[in-house]
């Protein structure tokens, strides 16, 4: 039966062609098309381009010029650094524990995996009130516990120093845990069906020869998590080259003092807000070389192996 | 077997992309006949309107439009499709997208300003004495004098209350700290005197969000640097793309240094740079700043949100410095009902969308949106029941010698953008004000 299907070819690529084309009209046109953008004048959305840039590279020229893109620049790389080793990291560790108790896996796979299904821009508004400047929630616990400095004054007058989870001090980490915190979920459940993957008589056979719990992680687990670590790794490099609606939410257009950019939300202040479509397209363009580029690099540093 | 499975497979997903295809083409096919006839048969089903306007979020008269829009509905058996948000320059830009891309509403509340050229110029809205054609009644309960005049010359929007913007202040901080009401004789030397001493009382002088809302400040810091006559004077580039060192370039410039040397002072809250504007409306409600100004929709929102603490607040005037007196203030009627070519080209929509502007500015709807605003009403608006701060708000704008538009609505939104994105820049020294006027006026 199966080698009839395989010989006749036409109704398989009937069946591939409507995707095809689909992804080719929303996909593939506009990506092309993106990228003959960066080369014109185009002085907001919908509006016809008034003409090629003079010279037709300046979009370019001004990305290694761009005080701010160099800011986004360098966030984001911090960001992918800090995605693969905190997310990646944090689940793989989780991911470890709950494949080796018996009694509430379920539960925790659950738990782990429910920030994943609540929506960004909630997750932002949510993480604005943990972290508001006055009264916020962290602000508030740290006036408890006598960590924030205060004065009274002459009229009696108690006068807090807040603690501002914005500034330049403080931002990074108010911007990047709750993005971390939101996906670590994902490669958890990815992690996790990695490890029921791997037989169960590989462990016993261990267990006979003496492995202890550690040697087991070590010596089997790890090397047979390999692939799903590197599919883990390239998600999160490209995951994180794309963050936007969290960061802007919580700190819109570059806060503090156009020090919080990042690729995606430079991008879209760019496009949006400044109207500048074209320079906007050249950092769209930006971020897919990065994201091949990058993924690509990964993937020849944690080459998969064939043998697993 | 199988090979039938296959086609009638195929079959199916060609059929339903042929459908998924078809959908758009009943509103094309309704919409090609009504180009070219005149007499359209008016709707007989209810019909569905999509409308924007700015009355979203927290906006002082959301309460307002809601109920006009229920009572719109029952009147008519229409549906509204309310897509409203609160005005900002992301909203604005949001907007304009739209019309840009062709998802734009039935009907638009929206500035009358610059900031409606693009889908004015485009053909995307449908002028008042076109409406007037079919429906002679039209906005014939305004003064036409009064509605905004575009490029063109034509009239398209249908105006809604005017606004003002003053400032307003928290009578618990002043008292705490021995500070009189300021009167319209305010001066900026008594103010920044005034602004000290509340600094030195534990309190924040000034409730404002420079990162997200500094052009109210800017405002007036450009008429204390110049006067009510020449408010509307935009600095220009020369054809090098340097700034020309003109009146109005010295002003803006002036204006920028004021706002640098309030924040050097520490007159703005500390997180002033991180701060979002219902952060720092929230600290001149809770009695934690004494200033803040704002416009005629923020009273609405004091009413709603502190009820309890309502007397605290008064409409005062904001310090003059120079020529300018501080009764001289910034108003007008800045935004009104535009009706889309798409909705008006649409026999169903044509009479359900003239319908609602009428009701929406009718003199019964519109009185419940007014308190003290002015309105281009030819009865005039007759507002009921005000509370101690509206009074307070009649009374200053009773004291008001001089009213001038804003002039950041003279000026494009790219120009608008840049500018107050860097006035961050300018109070923390990494720009100087006149690299951030030429920035701006560059994109203008």
């Amino acid at each position: 039966m199966n080698s009839m299907i395989y010989k006749k070819k036409t109704p398989l690529l009937l069946f591939l062609i409507p995707a095809f084309l689909f992804l080719a009209v929303y996909l593939y046109y506009p990506f092309f098309q993106n990228v003959l953008n960066t080369f014109m004048s185009i002085g907001g959305l919908g509006r016809a381009a008034e003409g090629w840039n003079d010279p037709w590279y300046e979009n370019y020229q001004r990305l290694f010029t761009d005080p701010y893109m160099r800011t986004a620049m360098k966030n984001t790389l911090l960001l992918i650094v800090c995605t693969v080793v905190f997310q990646v990291g944090i689940a793989l560790i989780l991911a470890l524990l709950v494949d080796t108790i018996r009694v509430g896996a379920k539960f925790f796979r659950v738990v782990y995996f429910f920030p994943i299904v609540i929506s960004a821009t909630a997750l932002g508004l949510m993480f604005n009130l943990i972290f508001l400047y006055k009264g916020g929630m962290v602000n508030q616990l740290l006036l408890a516990l006598n960590q924030l400095p205060y004065e009274v004054k002459s009229n009696g007058k108690v006068i807090v120093e807040w603690l501002d989870w914005k500034d330049q001090a403080h931002f990074l980490f108010t911007m990047f845990m709750p993005v971390l915190w939101q996906n670590v979920g994902f490669y958890f459940v990815i992690i996790v069906t990695g490890l029921n993957n791997i037989p169960q008589d590989i462990y016993e056979a261990a267990a006979l020869d003496g492995a202890d719990g550690w040697r087991r992680t070590r010596y089997i687990s790890l090397p047979l998590l390999r692939n799903v670590l590197c599919t883990c790794l390239v998600l999160a490099i490209t995951g994180a080259l794309k963050v936007f609606d969290l960061p802007w939410v919580m700190f819109g257009a570059g806060m503090p003092e156009n020090q919080g950019w990042l690729t995606g939300t430079y991008m879209y202040d760019q496009t949006f807000n400044k109207m500048n479509v074209d320079y906007g397209s050249t950092i769209a363009v930006v971020i897919v070389v990065l994201g091949v580029v990058l993924s690509n690099v990964a993937n020849r540093v944690f080459k998969p192996s064939e043998d697993i | 077997m199988k090979r039938l499975l296959a086609l009638l497979l195929v079959l199916v997903m060609a059929l339903s992309l042929v459908a998924c295809g078809q959908s758009a083409a009943p509103a094309e096919e309704s919409a090609a006949p009504s180009a070219g006839t005149e007499n359209t048969e008016p709707a007989k089903e209810p019909v569905t309107l999509n409308v924007v306007t700015s009355y979203g979020g927290d906006d002082g008269n959301r309460k307002n439009f809601e109920a006009a829009v229920k009572s719109y509905e029952e009147e008519t058996g229409n549906k509204v499709n309310d897509g409203s948000a609160t005005s900002n320059e992301e909203w604005k830009a949001k907007v304009l997208t739209d019309f840009e891309t062709g998802s734009e509403p039935d009907v638009l509340f929206f500035f009358t300003n610059a900031d409606a050229e693009p889908f004015i110029s485009a053909g995307k809205v449908v002028s008042i004495d076109e409406i007037r054609a079919e429906y002679p009644d039209y906005a014939t309960n305004m003064k036409d004098s009064m509605m905004a005049v575009a490029s063109d010359g034509k009239q398209y929007a249908v105006p809604s209350s005017g606004y003002w913007e003053n400032m307003f202040v928290n009578k618990s901080v002043l008292d705490a700290c021995g500070i009189e009401v300021p009167g319209p004789d305010y001066t900026w030397d008594q103010f920044l005197a005034d602004c000290q001493t509340i600094l030195d009382n534990g309190y924040t002088p000034i409730a404002c969000s420079l990162v997200e809302v500094p052009h109210y400040w800017f405002e007036f810091a450009v008429m204390n640097n110049g006067a009510l006559d020449n408010q509307l004077e935009v600095p220009t580039v020369d054809a090098d793309g340097k700034l020309v060192d003109d009146a109005a370039a010295q002003k803006w410039i002036a204006a920028l240094n004021d706002l640098k040397e309030l924040y050097e002072l520490g007159y703005f809250p500390k997180n002033t740079l991180t701060a979002t504007d219902a952060e720092t409306v929230a600290m001149f409600g809770d009695g934690e700043a004494a200033f803040l100004i704002d416009g005629s929709w923020k009273v609405g929102h004091f009413v709603e949100n502190y009820a309890d603490t309502l007397d605290d607040y008064v409409v005062s005037y904001v310090p003059g410095k120079g020529d300018r007196s501080a009764s001289e203030a910034i108003g007008g009627i800045s935004m009104g009902y535009f009706i889309t070519r798409k909705a008006w080209d649409d026999p169903a929509k044509r009479e359900a969308a003239v319908a609602f502007v009428s009701h929406l500015t009718s003199d019964e709807v519109l009185s419940t949106f007014v308190t003290t605003e002015v309105t281009a009403l030819v009865n005039g608006a007759k507002p009921s029941g005000l509370n101690a701060l509206q009074q307070s708000a009649a009374d200053a704008n009773a004291s008001i010698t001089g009213v001038v538009g804003a002039v950041q609505d003279t000026i494009t939104g790219e120009a608008k953008g840049d500018l107050f994105a860097n006035i961050q820049n300018v109070v923390t020294g990494k720009m100087t004000a006149e690299e951030a006027v030429e920035s701006a006026i560059k994109l203008n």
